[in-house]
């Protein structure tokens, strides 16, 4: 084996793993011309058939929940009563609310710092890289629950502002929007400080001499030249982030102490309280025709800014 | 550099600095905390003991939820990694109709919102018997596992120089020696990589968990479990060994990828 080729095995470094995973999609595929190999077909036969009877008919089955009343007869009756319901789509616009909320303090807070990393000497990059992609490593839970500990009314903020005399009664940032808000958003950050910070690295260092050859203030550069060339990314980071957002089952309910419920929690309760199985797979199938098509734009952009 | 331009440096510098803070604080705060001697969470701790540990580790439900979480994480990667391997096989070097198809439908429940799959399960586990049962849970999880490892595979396949299996060939071994000796053996280092990440990720899985497992107790299950009743210390000690759990899971993964240096594969 060539040095090169054990190089190439080798690259899955964690921060790849972490861009890969966050961007969703495996690098373009290579094409091969050659005779098909139908000996090879029967290899991947075990996953298709795990796949299909553990993922696909799954889902195809919480399809049919939501078209069929209890006789089995196909109806419309179950999406109606979603539609018209006012609690659940109190929900659903909250929900939407809060994604939105998240996806913008994520992209300004995360473009600040990616953009920070890349101005740092060789070294702090990787430290500072480093600090992220080990975040992106603790499990949801445990960040969402130091938040808790972090902003509780005896917590370590709450107990800095008193002693500082800044407020006299604890500020209550958890069991409401606020404290959904701080969780979710650290959560996503490396969602899209990753590939932000992979884009602005790849990006060719001679436009931005040239500009800067031609006179043009550092702030205009910034503006006119390089933020330009990072919207594709940052676009694309954030339609995912949004995604994600839309899901979020853990920290509503934790930092939301049930008084903020997004649209997974009530699925659970539809599920594991109300025993409503038909009403929770319409807003499956609801949350599912709006996450694919947003994914749909998502890789749209990034194809097209590849 | 002239005196505006220094202060936009001072004010990137600020407003970097306190975003890498505000997401690295949970992982700070947590570790300081589990060792206090205090019943209620005050930072910083009034004074040290391991008496949450003790607490931990002397409840039999939380050494059984340990117990659950490394069979399950542990049977699910490996049928991922086996699975997923020779799909990922198949799809780099099969050049078959419809591969785009069949690797979409691997990608398929890393996309699809988490709670959409755990809703899907509980309907259909429920109805075909496997509701609570362990075998569902480890489906569930080597379900969730499969688009990271055919991900990872695919990678390592790609680059694995496709000319040592021709001369193989060339030299009268089967497919089956090619994929044994020749290929099977190089992948392997990636191989572990994926079968770590999935550990980890099995590990931490809450929400399809959640849903499927009946009584059966995860660590992370249990954990949120315990959240939404109180507040109680001995939580802190469980993120505590997450946290590090973790970290030492990330360390192994370095030094099978070392090769190329720490974030190197991003420049």
């Amino acid at each position: 084996m060539t040095e090169e080729t054990r190089d190439q095995k080798d690259a899955m470094t964690p921060a790849t793993l972490a861009l890969e995973a966050a961007s969703g999609r495996p690098q373009a595929p290579a094409r091969r011309q050659g005779r098909v190999r139908w000996d090879l077909v029967l290899l991947i036969a075990p996953l298709l058939i795990l796949v299909v009877a553990i993922f696909d008919v799954p889902l195809l089955n919480t399809l049919y929940w939501s078209t069929v009343d209890d006789a089995g007869n196909p109806t419309t009756e179950h999406f109606r009563e979603f539609a018209e319901s006012s609690a659940y789509m109190r929900i659903i616009w909250r929900t939407l609310v809060i994604a939105l909320e998240v996806t913008a303090i994520t992209a300004v807070a995360g473009y600040a710092l990616a953009y920070w990393i890349t101005k740092l000497g060789r070294r702090l990059r990787m430290v500072m890289l480093g600090l992220v992609v080990t975040t992106f490593w603790v499990s949801i839970l445990v960040r969402t629950y130091a938040w808790i500990v972090i902003l509780g009314n005896a917590g370590l903020v709450n107990r800095t502002l008193m002693d500082l005399g800044l407020i006299s009664k604890p500020v209550q940032f958890l069991y409401n929007e606020l404290g959904i808000l701080i969780g979710m958003v650290n959560v996503l950050l490396p969602f899209l400080v990753l590939p932000l910070y992979a884009a602005m690295v790849r990006l060719d260092e001679r436009l931005l001499q040239v500009a800067e050859t031609l006179g043009a203030s550092r702030l205009r550069i910034f503006w006119q030249v390089f933020f330009p060339l990072t919207v594709p990314t940052l676009a694309a980071s954030c339609i995912l982030i949004f995604i994600l957002s839309l899901g979020f089952y853990i920290t509503p309910a934790v930092l939301g102490g049930g008084k903020v419920p997004l649209v997974a929690n009530m699925m659970d309760l539809l599920i594991n309280r109300f025993a409503r199985w038909e009403i929770a797979a319409v807003v499956s199938v609801v949350l599912m025709a709006v996450t694919l098509s947003l994914y749909a734009i998502y890789q749209w952009i990034r194809e097209r800014s590849a | 550099m002239n005196a505006r331009s220094r202060l936009s440096t001072v004010w990137l510098t600020v407003v970097g600095a306190s975003v890498l803070l505000f997401l690295c604080l949970p992982v700070l705060i947590v570790a300081p905390m589990s060792f206090s001697s205090a019943q209620s969470l005050e930072f910083p701790p009034p004074s040290l003991s391991l008496r949450w540990y003790e607490n931990l580790l002397g409840n039999p439900i939380w050494i059984d939820a340990g117990k659950n979480s490394l069979m399950l994480a542990t049977l699910s990667s490996s049928a991922a990694i086996v699975l997923g391997t020779l799909a990922a096989y198949v799809l780099v070097r099969g050049n078959f109709p419809g591969r785009h198809l069949l690797e979409a439908n691997f990608m398929a429940p890393m996309i699809v919102p988490s709670i959409i799959t755990a809703v899907a399960l509980y309907i259909f586990f429920a109805r075909i018997g496997l509701l609570g049962s362990f075998t569902g849970l480890v489906l569930g999880h080597t379900i969730l596992a499969v688009p990271y490892v055919v991900l990872i595979m695919q990678a390592a396949i790609r680059s694995f120089d496709i000319r040592i299996e021709q001369v193989a060939a060339t030299l009268g071994a089967s497919q089956r020696q090619i994929l044994t000796m020749v290929v099977l053996p190089n992948l392997a280092p990636s191989a572990a990589a994926a079968w770590i990440f999935t550990f980890v990720m099995s590990f931490d899985e809450v929400v399809v968990t959640l849903f499927i497992s009946g009584t059966t107790t995860t660590i992370p299950k249990r954990m949120f479990s315990e959240l939404m009743l109180q507040v109680n210390p001995t939580i802190t000690a469980v993120a505590t060994l997450l946290i590090a759990f973790n970290l030492v899971a990330l360390a192994g993964l370095l030094l099978l990828t070392r090769r190329r240096g720490f974030p190197g594969g991003m420049g």
